[in-house]
């Protein structure tokens, strides 16, 4: 191992562990159940919050008594086309008599939201409707029409349609889209929680004077690359510990949920679908490049965002960088996504090539291209530009903040040399 | 093997309009001990820190065993001035940490630090974390770190200030065995009893110049030595200002005056062939103390006749 490898693990080794060995880490480590928690308690109140209004919602039909199993019978027929989030709501009869109120005062019952309400002849019907631009209204005359060509064709034995189901090999250009789209955001979501850190890493040895020590001992390119290590190896453990525990989750799932239940999850189906859905490259090569993109992006922004704390001079001036990074990652991240919905345009082309969306943008790129040769050229060209970006944080780091470097005003270097070879 | 350790020349550095040091050269001989002294401000530090490559100069060059420093880190063990240690850390893995970043094993490194740590009396707080400790019990931790690694050079920044005189004694140890080990101490201070006792060469900046290099004695010998001479009781003054240099100065029963090496002689045998008698008579060299505060004075007397003349050319202008 060369000596600049070497120091770089020792800085990488101390800042891993003064991370890692402290009870903080472990409020870190735990951050998501929070998330997890906060998303499950906000879920399930949109989620009641919508089956309520479900629950309340109606629409309603004002028909004769004779008309009323014709006009079940064809919302009975239709509604399966629908999925469960856009059917329309229940269906509600009233026998028309002189005493049935108006259409208009149906609609306006107080207790429950009425969509449309049918009234009159089929072949006319009045259709009173809450939202001009709803479909409950259209459904209704759609339930009309259904009952007048019923009627008109007889008896007619109903279609007994076979469902085959494609669950395999499903390589739809949209599901791998999606899937891209699924890479690109992780690997967003995991650099904003985790490569944020670095920016107030060196605050540590600038505050406790150890900056000195550590620039006299060993080259300043391997403390920035030794502590984004060290990071980065504190991201990874993130990571892992949370596909330990999502895989322990998973593995508690499939033995105590009954196999059929979980089958027929509608998110279970999504699911199904999303890994039905093959990415171009194949899941092991776009599970693993994903990986490494993740870890180049960390890289990059973590590299950025490193030299630019550097930089700051206090907690004060640290705490107000985190809107600009936030705003750079999210920057990057609507670049890619933008790409990932795109492939083969200018815009994903950009969004490959340029240094700090690049690998998000490669990641969506994997989904959806099987050419796996320019996936190392791109972890190639992300990689000279952690080397540059750390080069130059350096440079500025030396001649900033330790003040020592020859800096960039090299026509002030000029001016005094010439002014020290005046004769006086 | 190089005859000297450090070779550093005309090194300069300016901070904004400042130049804070003024073409100072440095050649520190192999194995020795070697004092950087000035008052405080005057860029020791500065010099230093480009010294050892921490900062570059803005013109001239430093070599350490003829190399740049930057390629002979792990042959230097370096206190800067400023202290600093991961306070989180223990004793034991902050020595073995500063050991480790010279390229020193992990283990060898904690295994060099408890030996020190117990040899310097510090064995009951080798597990304890910096943080707890007293701030001359930290700098001595760091010092045990700097040298951890065995280096070849040795380079202190003010050591001494912070200690008690009980640990700047330990201190001065430390550095005479690091010196017989074979290495090369460079330190700087502005007391002059450490250097004195200490330095077998050093070099005195004051105003962002080194203003003076050679060894204490050399230093010293920059002033005449001082004579005090105490005739008979009943010596008619008169008679002993007219035996004595002019300008001798007569405070009580005795008289005070300097004295160049080459004239000691002639004057006790003036002293003695006078008949005046000599109830008291001390020769002493002057101490390295003065001869600082002689040069440090000579060098602003310099700078306040340069500044009146300035003045007085603007006024004229």
């Amino acid at each position: 191992m060369t000596p600049f490898l070497r120091n770089m693990f020792v800085i990488a080794r101390r800042d891993f562990l003064a991370i890692v060995a402290t009870p903080t880490f472990l409020l870190f480590l735990l951050a998501p159940l929070f998330m997890i928690a906060m998303g499950l308690a906000g879920g399930m109140g949109a989620s009641q919050l919508a089956d309520s209004a479900r629950g309340a919602g109606r629409i309603v039909a004002i028909v004769e008594a004779a008309d009323i199993e014709a006009l079940r019978a064809a919302d009975d027929r239709l509604r399966p086309a629908f999925s469960r989030g856009d059917a329309p709501p229940p269906l509600e009869f009233r026998i028309n008599s002189p005493a049935t109120p108006d259409p208009v005062a149906i609609a306006r019952e107080k207790g429950t939201d009425t969509y449309a309400v049918l009234s009159g002849p089929f072949d006319s019907p009045r259709i009173v409707e809450r939202n001009a631009e709803g479909s409950a209204g259209r459904y209704l005359a759609l339930l009309a029409n259904q009952v007048l060509r019923d009627r008109a064709a007889g008896d007619v034995a109903p279609a007994t349609p076979r469902f085959e189901s494609v669950r395999n090999g499903g390589s739809s250009i949209a599901l791998q889209q999606s899937l891209g789209f699924g890479a690109v955001f992780v690997i967003f979501l995991l650099t904003l929680l985790l490569a944020g850190q670095t920016v107030s890493s060196l605050a540590e040895e600038k505050g406790n004077k150890v900056i000195e020590i550590l620039a006299a001992a060993v080259p300043l390119e391997s403390v920035f690359l030794g502590k984004l290590l060290g990071f980065l190896g504190v991201a990874v453990l993130f990571i892992v510990f949370w596909l330990a525990m999502a895989m322990v989750g998973g593995f508690v799932a499939m033995v105590q949920m009954d196999p059929t239940t979980l089958a027929t999850t509608q998110n279970a189906n999504k699911a199904t679908a999303a890994l039905g859905a093959m990415p171009a490259t194949g899941w092991g090569f776009f599970l693993g490049i994903g990986f490494v993109y993740f870890i180049l992006s960390f890289l990059l922004l973590g590299a950025v965002f490193l030299g630019v704390g550097a930089q700051a001079a206090t907690v004060r001036e640290i705490q107000m960088l985190s809107l600009p990074i936030t705003i750079f990652q999210v920057g990057m991240f609507s670049l890619s996504a933008a790409a990932a919905s795109a492939p083969g345009s200018s815009l994903a082309a950009f969004a490959q090539v340029f240094p700090f969306s690049s690998p998000l943008a490669m990641a969506a790129r994997a989904a959806t291209d099987d050419n796996i040769a320019v996936h190392f050229l791109a972890l190639g060209w992300q990689a000279i530009w952690v080397a540059l970006v750390i080069f130059l944080s350096v440079r500025l780091f030396r001649s900033g903040v330790l003040g020592g470097g020859r800096g960039w005003k090299f026509w002030r270097r000029k001016t005094r040399a010439a002014q020290a070879t005046e004769p006086r | 093997m190089n005859d000297f350790s450090v070779e550093a020349t005309g090194l300069s550095k300016y901070f904004g309009d400042f130049k804070a040091v003024d073409n100072v050269s440095l050649t520190v001989p192999a194995g020795s001990i070697y004092g950087v002294l000035g008052p405080n401000g005057a860029g020791k530090t500065t010099s230093l820190r480009m010294t050892l490559g921490i900062i570059d100069p803005d013109e001239g060059s430093s070599r350490i065993f003829g190399e740049r420093p930057q390629t002979v880190r792990h042959r230097i063990g370096y206190l800067p001035e400023e202290r600093g240690l991961y306070p989180g850390m223990k004793a034991r893995e902050a020595i073995a940490f500063m050991g480790a970043l010279r390229g020193l094993d992990w283990s060898e490194g904690r295994r060099r630090a408890a030996t020190f740590m117990t040899e310097l009396g510090l064995e009951r707080v080798i597990d304890e974390k910096v943080r707890k400790m007293s701030k001359g019990m930290a700098q001595m931790i760091q010092l045990i770190g700097s040298i951890v690694h065995a280096p070849d050079l040795i380079v202190l920044d003010e050591p001494f200030s912070g200690l008690d005189p009980v640990n700047q004694e330990r201190l001065e140890m430390l550095v005479r065995r690091e010196r017989d080990r074979g290495a090369t101490v460079l330190f700087s201070t502005h007391v002059m009893a450490h250097a004195e006792r200490l330095c077998d060469r050093l070099a005195i900046i004051a105003r962002s110049q080194r203003r003076f290099e050679g060894t204490v004695d050399e230093a010293r010998g920059l002033l005449p030595m001082q004579v005090r001479y105490t005739p008979r009781a009943d010596s008619d003054p008169a008679s002993v200002a007219a035996l004595l240099p002019t300008g001798a100065e007569h405070r009580g029963d005795s008289w005070f005056f300097p004295v160049e090496d080459a004239g000691v002689e002639p004057l006790l045998a003036r002293i003695t062939g006078s008949g005046l008698g000599v109830v008291g008579l001390s020769i002493t060299r002057p101490a390295l103390h003065d001869a600082f505060v002689h040069i440090v004075r000579q060098v602003d007397a310099g700078f306040e006749a340069d500044a009146g003349a300035d003045a007085v050319e603007e006024a004229l202008a």
